[in-house]
């Protein structure tokens, strides 16, 4: 313990004996680098990595395109998607979630995916009329709803394991609105902002 | 010194001969995934193609089926449709590209599995096509159903697949 703070002492003292000789470091060096530029090194590494976890497997950076989940997302929008945010509990109703396409296996990104809101739960039954839906008969309070909707159609019952999604953006006519029960292992993660 | 470099070097031979062995002699999974990549090249026409290069490429996408194969496609706005056949997959094949100014088919997020005999395979994938007018046929999941005929991989199904029910 005494020579390894004995040694200690020595380097410190070795180290402001050798600064006061060196000049200091010129500013751009400092401002590019910093004083220690094998710390800064080690900061950017560190830094790197995390980003690459964290926008990788954590929050994906996405690219909305169309105009299904208008006006609560526009076109061309950017947004993040949490992917863990189901790991502790299920889909909420009212959720806007991202709905994969390919095979649900594996833990690779998917490059496109649909954006919807879950407004079905499992074991429910959905139903649209007079442009209002209906969960087991019941009308459901949907506030983000600014765009008309005339929508009439049967019920849609789910299954244990299914979600009823659909867009915000219900003016163009049924047919032509991609929605519908989306399997619970289809959902990847829950829109951040 | 001198055994780390000889360490190093008898490693990066050993990478180039298994990098120039995958080359060589491509597993079926790639050699799958490069039928799937050359399909989407195949039914990609631009605006400048002529007739001659769409009928080579309908030629090219003919080779890719097997006699009895199968398409099942649900495209919206214009309903489902199956094909029977490469005589009905080439009639279509020549109309839809004859009728097309440009079209734009990808295959994204390819996955695949092997059956166990190793001589049957299904791929499943996203496609994008883009027909370059103001039609949205959006996105849809696809299936693919692959033999290995005479030691090469044709496509015997192909199915469109609706995510959501």
């Amino acid at each position: 313990m005494i020579v390894c703070w004995q040694l200690s002492a020595g380097f410190r003292f070795n180290i402001s004996v050798q600064s006061a000789h060196v000049p200091p470091p010129h500013w751009l060096r400092v401002v590019l680098i910093g004083r220690r530029p094998k710390a800064t090194l080690m900061r950017i590494a560190v830094l790197v990595v995390t980003c690459f976890i964290t926008f990788r497997f954590v929050l994906l950076p996405i690219r909305i395109e169309g105009i299904s989940m208008l006006p609560t997302y526009q076109d061309h929008q950017i947004n993040c998607l949490n992917r863990l945010a189901y790991l502790r509990h299920e889909p909420q109703r009212g959720d806007i979630v991202s709905v994969r396409l390919s095979d649900a296996h594996g833990l690779a990104n998917p490059s496109v995916a649909y954006l919807k809101r879950i407004i079905g739960l499992p074991g429910e039954t959905v139903s649209f009329h007079a442009g209002h839906a209906f969960i087991n008969g019941q009308l459901l309070d949907e506030p983000y709803l600014k765009l008309p909707c005339d929508w009439e159609t049967k019920p849609f019952p789910c299954s244990p394991k299914q979600y009823y999604v659909v867009g915000d953006n219900r003016s163009m006519p049924f047919s032509f609105h991609t929605k519908g029960r989306a399997e619970r292992d289809h959902i990847i993660g829950k829109i951040l902002l | 010194m001198k055994t780390a470099f000889r360490l190093v070097l008898l490693a990066a031979i050993a990478a180039l001969g298994f990098w120039l062995w995958t080359v060589l002699f491509p597993g079926p999974e790639k050699i799958i995934r490069q039928k799937i990549a050359r399909l989407a090249a195949t039914t990609t026409v631009d605006a400048h193609d002529s007739n001659l290069t769409r009928a080579v490429k309908v030629g090219n996408l003919i080779g890719a089926f097997a006699v009895a194969a199968e398409i099942s496609c649900d495209v919206p706005e214009l309903g489902s449709r199956t094909l029977s056949g490469r005589d009905e997959i080439r009639d279509t094949a020549r109309a839809v590209l004859a009728g097309l100014t440009t079209l734009k088919v990808e295959f994204l997020d390819v996955t695949i599995h092997l059956g166990a005999d190793k001589s049957t395979a299904e791929v499943s994938c996203t496609v994008r096509v883009d027909t370059g007018d103001k039609r949205d046929y959006g996105v849809q999941e696809m299936r693919f159903q692959l033999k290995k005929m005479d030691g090469d991989w044709l496509i015997t199904r192909a199915e469109t697949v609706k995510t959501l029910s």
